[in-house]
């Protein structure tokens, strides 16, 4: 299992970091593990809003659905369309295969390090 | 919480890296690490194991074990030639099923029953009123033996292999044969549960199950969990039992006649005789069920699920009984490729609907526009099984 240290995480699973002020969002290797082969995902589109801690989409696996919970609040700027067409890059390539970008980011939900994050993996695997 | 039964193979999946589930009461594996995707496509184009062990496997013997098994069960196991299993239904007195079930006749003295896992204590339960009227015995053997389905276009060749036998068994679905491999006795049948056009099921001493799973993984067959097993099912359009036979969600019988399939698992020729549920089956044949199940396919882009209502307008027709996003190989002539592609296919307990009605499916809010289909997959061109898009 993976936890990249330049990455921040939410206890839902997302992971983000900033690029020039915009918010960079995905799913992180224990919630692509969890979840199984991806077969599809409802994405949202640019100039929607998202509010920290609320649903912005789903994945979802052969057997379950998955809400997609925003991490900030802001507008979305870019959103990774190419996902709707091989929604298995998020098992592949959790951490290089990003689903939305935001800016203006006006709040954050509590995130954690790392370290952090895979300790707190660890006790709800 | 109460202790989960484990297959003599339960080690076995656990070192390959399995997820393990709790499935009608047994510790059973949901996937491998290849994932459910990948099982299922290894399925169709090279050939899989699946741990089957946990399903009740029931032998009747006796000398009115015939008349017993007419009574409690749909089909005409009178007609059930040596060498031959049936599909049939266990029926209970409204014209619903307590379980679906296939009976072999692998020795002259006794009929071998197999039914659901989920199941198997709620039929032996069943059974047992009836089965104080005749004289016979019915034994479970599902804690003694153990059972292995080999399903996929290599399964022959890989049998072949096994056994050293030119000859497996006959060409027709539903044969059966005793062949023995490496000095243990290998029962088989040419049936299984994921439309592929070659495949078979093994039964073995439980003592042999470890050995025979070793072996055919050893010969290439790729070991593939339940969640495959029920993606592989569904694109073959065999029902499931809690989802298209059984009780809906609203804890109504679903009627046995619903399912197109049931045709083929009930009789009611002279020569069977009464059996339990004959007269309302025999009304739903006549008059029609008032719902059917249909095989359906999503057009719009998203993912169709058990549960989820359908609607022609403002009607509402039904529901789907199981959906959700299945994997195919596209081919090339009569081979797949190695391009896959993904569709979202499941099936609709509907009244009024035909093949070619556009329909809609409420998934979680929104309307998404779906097909009824005859069928979703090609199974009489062996040796590969192919989706039909």
């Amino acid at each position: 299992m993976n936890y990249p240290n330049e990455l921040k995480y939410s206890k839902s699973h997302e992971w983000l970091k900033y690029d020039d002020g915009v918010a960079v969002i995905g799913i992180s290797d224990f919630a692509q593990d969890a979840l199984g082969d991806v077969v599809f995902i409802e994405l949202p589109q640019v100039g929607d809003t998202v509010t920290a801690g609320e649903r912005f989409g789903d994945v979802e696996s052969v057997k379950a659905v998955s809400e997609l919970i925003s991490p900030v609040s802001g507008v979305i700027c870019e959103v990774n369309d190419g996902l709707e067409a091989t929604p298995e890059e998020l098992n592949s390539d959790p951490y290089g295969a990003w689903i939305i970008k935001v800016e203006q980011v006006t709040e954050e939900e509590e995130l954690l390090e790392a370290a952090a994050y895979e300790a707190f993996c660890a006790e709800e695997g | 919480m109460s202790e989960l039964f484990r297959t003599p193979l339960y080690d076995a999946h656990v070192t390959l890296g399995a997820t393990m589930v709790d499935f009608g009461g047994w510790e059973m594996p949901i996937q491998y690490p290849l994932g459910i995707v990948g099982e299922h496509l290894a399925t169709r184009k090279k050939c899989g194991i699946f741990d089957v062990s946990h399903m009740g496997r029931l032998v009747v013997t006796g000398r009115q074990r015939l008349e017993f098994v007419q009574k409690v069960l749909s089909n005409n196991a009178a007609a059930l030639m040596p060498g031959r299993a049936q599909y049939s239904i266990i029926p209970n007195e409204s014209g619903g099923a307590v379980d679906d079930a296939y009976v072999y006749r692998w020795a002259e003295e006794s009929l071998f029953v197999i039914v659901n896992a989920s199941n198997r204590e709620k039929d032996l339960a069943h059974f047992a009123p009836y089965l104080q009227e005749f004289d016979c015995t019915l034994t479970d053997l599902t804690f003694t033996t153990a059972s292995i389905a080999l399903q996929g276009p290599d399964s022959e060749e890989v049998l072949k292999r096994l056994t050293g036998a030119d000859f497996i068994c006959d060409g027709r679905k539903n044969a059966l044969n005793i062949l023995e491999a490496e000095g243990r006795r290998l029962g088989l049948s040419r049936t299984g549960y994921t439309g592929e056009p070659v495949g078979f099921e093994l039964f073995v001493e439980a003592t042999e199950a470890v050995w025979l799973w070793q072996r055919l993984q050893a010969l290439g067959a790729v070991p593939i969990g339940l969640g495959a097993r029920d993606t592989l099912r569904l694109e073959a359009g065999l029902p499931l039992y809690g989802h298209e036979m059984g009780l809906d969600p609203y804890g109504v019988d679903i009627p046995v006649f619903a399912v197109p399939l049931s045709r083929f698992g009930v009789n009611f020729a002279e020569e069977k005789g009464d059996f339990v549920g004959r007269e309302a089956l025999l009304a739903q044949k006549e008059e029609g069920a008032d719902r059917r199940l249909v095989a359906i396919r999503l057009t719009d882009r998203g993912v169709i699920r058990a549960g989820m209502e359908v609607y022609r307008g403002q009607e509402r027709l039904g529901y789907i009984t199981s959906g959700t996003m299945v994997p195919y190989f596209a081919f090339e002539g009569d081979t797949p490729t190695d391009n896959t592609g993904k569709r979202s296919i499941g099936f609709a307990l509907v009244r009024d609907a035909r093949v070619g009605d556009t329909l809609e499916v409420d998934v979680r809010g929104r309307r998404l526009k779906a097909e009824v289909v005859t069928r979703h997959l090609i199974q009489n061109q062996p040796p590969y099984a192919r989706a039909v898009l």
